[in-house]
């Protein structure tokens, strides 16, 4: 990730908020002054050892840092992980998904994870044994008392505060025993959202390189490579090594496996545990207890992703719809490890050696969906004749190209599919339709065959598409008319890629998500006419002004400003083009073009200052509240500000509430951009 | 003894020259350039005598029936000219005015420049502006302007109306952008399009199990009257119900997505044929006119071109989020109450992360910095999304 000075100030902004200012100064300084040794800290910050030590172990603990020994040297690197240090962002979401699709106690295990930064599995459940144990002496405490046990329910109002959420106040434990812990555990690696911590987690990337370059290198004659052949081989190598290395986070997962115990088993187990309140028998389910586990960010963004991607198909197309993508999404990426590739660890010299992507079929998606989803929703009811099952139909099996022009790509697929073969499907369906058998099912098969080619079978085969007025449709053709329908978008949601296969393509779809979203901020600051001249010349390259005012059907002194004014927010570039060998500015062509990368680099950089301002504006609002904010500390007021406080304090310390929430809601909806736009 | 000669042979001369005019005529139109073969193979030119043929094309030339032009190569081409418009050169004055004639004649619909006519022409300002004077009085010429180089002033013969491109087609108006009259087609073309290209649903989910007899397939453009088009479409689709049940409740109606592969999203020429029907414009607009607001309203993002086979249609983008009111009642209302403001096409833009916040829209963000003049801990627009604040005084730069 490049790390730019914006991202760098809110990086240690952000720890500032969240650990306080000792280590976000030494964090600040590893940013400023890149790796540094312990010495080279001290003279930096101004520190002494005690304080570095402190400062260090505490990102060391939350995983903020890389540390790179060389053998032999007395001397310890450490190094910044911006990463790490930016996701803290995203606790608060990635604990939402957490819930959403694991259950509250999930939740709660994996914040416990979370605020520890990294924990050992025996430790957390030492923890959790104890607090349980304590609950339990409260409850039967409280039940003398209180006969018919049911006490003050208390919620708390924000899950995000430190561990008081598990004080002795909340009555009704999420986790009741440590084999549901344990469970809960074994769930969340092997859905890859918790991580071993192992021998190389704290080498950067970089080190990590260099390390296995090294290794790779003296394994050459002469430690040196030659030849266009040798080189080739040596990348391979290289990234064989790291892929290898990078998989040993996985071998938690693998030891799991190879427990015998399925994911299907555990959740069954897990079933069982919910559904009686407490599992009998001591299922040692094959953590190490002295495995220390981390979060992995990575297979949370996918997570988070796959959330987002469900929202944009939601927008685009429509709630039913989007239930269903999400379900295919969320099969899709339980071997998906993270969003993007890397350059250097993913590379394959030959295309036969890439993993094929993953592919779902119908059946699978209709398994998971949920019963509750009324599939007959959210599409338009047409007419049987004015559907062209053959277009809807269409398998894609190669993914597609990059592609420079919208227009080219439009005129190559109508050219893809022959006017007969429409022709044909005019008749067939009329026919069809009297012919059809009652069953579904049959038809189902039937689909097997559009690969074939002949077109008398296709047009029978075919019909399992057409929507049948006044005829029940049967819940696997609905949920395939949604597929089809994300299959059939410009964005390029998902890929037929095989007779009731399915395949999402996410490089051209975080694409078209991304140019939605730079659109959209292009939009809100340019207005319309501005979004029309981006897109314009995003389809046709660079213009000039007379080509330009040809198309966008503006009066020319309004496009001149709109155009100055997007070259000014840094939306659009111009490109000055001599007609002569002596460059002459009059007599110079001025060309307007739209380059992605500039205008995404620069609303990331808006988007940074936008959350660098508003942690700025909520310490500002902490200063200006300091009065109230102190006396809600004292321990005597905490939670029972109402009885102890005037009114007045009361009235204001809500006040501030609102605002933190609000800047801070703020700043997770800037996230939500800058994932789309930098990490997806 | 020459002049005897000569004056028969002028009399030969005339009735060769005539024919060959005529037999010219007959061979093309007054855009085929005849070369000296071509005009010897005509067989008009006794023994194609290339001294009669000289003679001959010099009398017409005089005559100005036709008129030579020298190819790059050097070879000289001729045009032959109807008989109405050599008249019209017969009958000017002097050499500079047939000079500035020809040149603004041979421009055609395009016109020309003022300043190309002196350049070509070679002549003195004072001699330019009386020819000039001379073909106005004489009604041959007019003034004309050009959208692209609206301060030039240019000439065109006056019984020839301006180019397309010199006029920019039919959505300007006297060389202006006529936007009022393009964001009326705009709107009339956006709500065509969001029609056909997505199911109209009522909002009345019948349950599944049910024959789907209360529904309505066909859609309708509310609000827009009927055309004889649309309701002869309207016989293709199955009729609408005729059972009289219970109404269902009635929820929020939406626009729906139209199942993949559907074939009748509307097409470029249907749309044209569409706006013809309705009769919106006297002026003509073809095909290609069409094409380009099409294409700005795909720019806008309001609508997506979609191939279905070979069917090249568009659709309305976010169906779902599309206003079920029709433009041009939304227009009607703005009209009932101006303060609404001008209807947008389609659903507002979708919102952006950067420009909820201050900082996205803010003019002073360059500036902003702890310390600096500007910072965020005394920023008047936090104060005031944060609603501690009233909203400054100057709303122009004040952002949301």
């Amino acid at each position: 990730m490049l790390v730019t000075a914006p991202l760098a100030e809110f990086c240690a902004l952000m720890i500032d908020e969240i650990y306080g200012e000792l280590p976000s100064r030494i964090y600040a300084s590893l940013l400023m002054r890149g790796r540094s040794t312990i010495q080279q800290l001290a003279g930096d910050t101004g520190m002494n050892a005690r304080q570095l030590r402190h400062g260090l172990a505490l990102l060391l603990q939350h995983n903020l840092l890389y540390y790179h020994l060389d053998t032999g040297s007395p001397q310890c690197f450490y190094e910044a992980n911006v990463e790490h240090a930016y996701n803290l962002t995203r606790t608060g979401k990635i604990l939402e998904m957490v819930e959403e699709s694991f259950g509250p106690a999930a939740k709660d295990v994996m914040q416990t994870i979370i605020l520890t930064g990294q924990a050992r599995v025996g430790d957390l459940v030492d923890a959790y044994q104890k607090r349980i144990d304590r609950v339990n002496r409260a409850m039967e405490a409280l039940k003398a008392e209180d006969p018919f046990g049911n006490g003050a329910d208390s919620h708390e109002l924000n899950g995000d505060t430190p561990p008081e959420t598990k004080s002795e106040k909340k009555p009704d434990l999420l986790i009741s025993s440590t084999a549901q812990l344990k469970s809960i555990i074994c769930r969340l690696v092997d859905a890859e959202l918790l991580d071993a911590v192992h021998k190389t987690t704290y080498e950067s990337p970089e080190d990590l390189l260099a390390m296995f370059e090294a290794e790779i290198l003296a394994t050459y004659p002469g430690k040196e490579v030659k030849g266009n052949k040798a080189k080739a081989e040596y990348k391979d190598r290289v990234a064989e090594a790291l892929r290898k290395d990078r998989s040993g986070s996985k071998s938690l997962k693998r030891k799991l496996e190879q427990n015998g115990l399925s994911a299907k088993r555990r959740k069954l187990f897990d079933g069982a545990a919910s559904a009686s309140g407490t599992p009998d028998g001591e299922l040692d389910l094959g953590v190490d207890p002295n495995q220390v586990i981390c979060i992995n960010y990575e297979k949370c963004l996918v997570d988070l992703r796959n959330r987002r991607l469900m929202q944009f198909s939601a927008d685009i197309i429509g709630t039913t719809t989007s239930w269903v993508y999400g379900s295919l999404l969320k099969l899709l990426s339980k071997d998906v490890s993270r969003c993007r590739d890397d350059p250097i660890i993913d590379h394959y010299e030959k295309d036969d050696e890439r993993p094929v992507p993953v592919v779902v079929t119908t059946a699978q998606i209709l398994d998971t969906i949920k019963t509750g989803l009324d599939l007959s929703v959210g599409l338009g009811k047409v007419d049987a004749l004015k559907i062209s099952t053959a277009a809807a139909e269409k398998i894609t099996a190669q993914a597609p190209r990059k592609k420079f022009f919208i227009d080219v790509q439009a005129e190559v697929e109508g050219d893809a599919t022959s006017d007969e073969e429409e022709e044909e499907e005019d008749v067939k369906p009329i026919m069809d339709l009297d012919y059809r058998p009652a069953t579904n099912g049959v038809n189902g098969v039937n689909g097997t065959h559009v690969t074939s080619g002949a077109n008398g079978v296709n047009g029978t085969s075919s019909k399992v598409k057409v929507e049948p007025r006044e005829r029940r449709v049967d819940r696997r053709t609905q949920l395939r008319h949604h597929l089809l329908l994300l299959s059939e978008s410009t964005q390029g949601f998902i890929r037929h890629c095989g007779v009731d296969e399915w395949t999402v393509d996410f490089e051209p779809l975080m694409r078209a998500l991304r140019q939605v979203e730079l659109d959209s901020a292009i939009e809100n600051t340019a207005g319309r006419e501005g979004i029309r001249l981006v897109r314009m010349l995003r389809a046709k390259g660079k213009l000039d002004e007379k080509a330009i005012v040809g198309i966008c059907l503006m009066r020319k002194a309004d496009m001149l400003k709109k155009l100055a004014e997007m070259q000014k927010a840094g939306f659009v570039q111009t490109q000055e083009v001599p007609r002569e060998a002596k460059a002459d500015v009059k007599k110079s062509f001025f060309l307007w073009y739209f380059d992605p990368e500039m205008a995404l680099e620069r609303v990331l950089d808006v988007a940074y200052k936008t959350m660098i301002h508003s942690l700025q504006v909520l310490d500002m609002l902490r200063e200006e509240n300091q009065v109230v904010l102190s006396l809600v500390k004292r321990t005597d007021v905490k939670g029972q500000e109402e009885g102890k406080l005037p009114k007045f304090y009361i009235d204001k310390y809500a006040q501030f509430l609102k605002h933190e929430r609000m800047l801070l809601a703020q700043i997770h909806r800037v996230d939500d951009l800058v994932a789309v736009l930098r990490d997806y | 003894m020459a002049a005897i000669k000569s004056e028969g042979e002028l009399a030969k001369l005339t009735i060769i020259k005539d024919e060959l005019y005529e037999t010219m005529k007959e061979h093309g139109s007054e855009e085929r350039e005849f070369s000296q073969a071509d005009i010897k193979a005509l067989n008009v030119i006794p023994n194609n005598d290339t001294a009669t043929l000289l003679k001959v094309i010099q009398a017409l030339t005089d005559e100005k029936l036709l008129v030579g032009f020298a190819l790059p190569g050097g070879e000289i081409r001729w045009r032959w000219r109807g008989r109405e418009d050599a008249r019209k050169y017969t009958s000017l004055p002097d050499e500079a005015t047939m000079l500035v004639y020809g040149i603004i004649d041979s421009a055609g619909q395009d016109g020309v420049w003022v300043r190309h006519i002196k350049a070509r022409a070679n002549i003195q300002d004072a001699t330019f502006k009386a020819c000039i004077k001379v073909l106005e009085t004489k009604g041959y010429i007019t003034s004309m302007t050009n959208v692209e180089m609206p301060n030039r002033k240019m000439y065109i013969r006056a019984d020839l109306k301006p180019s397309e491109r010199a006029t920019g087609g039919p959505w300007f108006t006297d060389g202006e952008l006529d936007e009022a009259f393009i964001k009326a087609i705009e709107g009339i073309i956006f709500e065509y399009i969001k029609t056909r290209s997505a199911y109209m649903s009522r909002g009345t989910s019948v349950p599944q199990k049910l024959p789907r007899k209360g529904v309505v397939t066909g859609e309708v453009a509310r609000g827009v009257k009927r055309t004889a088009t649309d309701i002869s479409h309207d016989d293709a689709t199955p009729v609408p119900p005729t059972t009289k049940g219970v109404p269902p409740p009635r929820k929020k109606e939406m626009f729906l997505p139209m199942p993949a592969g559907y074939k009748k999203y509307p097409t470029v020429n249907e749309i044209t044929e569409f706006i013809h029907m309705q009769k919106v414009s006297s002026a003509m607009l073809g095909v290609a006119d069409i094409q380009a607001l099409v294409d700005v309203l795909v720019f806008d993002g309001l609508i997506e071109p979609i191939a279905v086979n070979s069917r090249k249609g568009y659709r309305v983008v976010r169906p779902t989020k599309q206003d079920t009111l029709s433009y041009a009642k939304r227009k009607q209302e703005q009209e009932a109450h101006p303060e609404l403001g001008e209807p947008e096409l389609g659903p507002p833009p979708v919102s952006s992360a950067v420009t909820e916040a201050p900082c996205g829209k803010c003019p002073v963000f360059e500036l902003c910095q702890e310390g600096g003049p500007v910072a965020p801990s005394t920023c008047v627009y936090f104060q005031e999304w944060l609603g501690l604040e009233e909203p400054a005084v100057l709303s122009g730069t004040v952002p949301p």
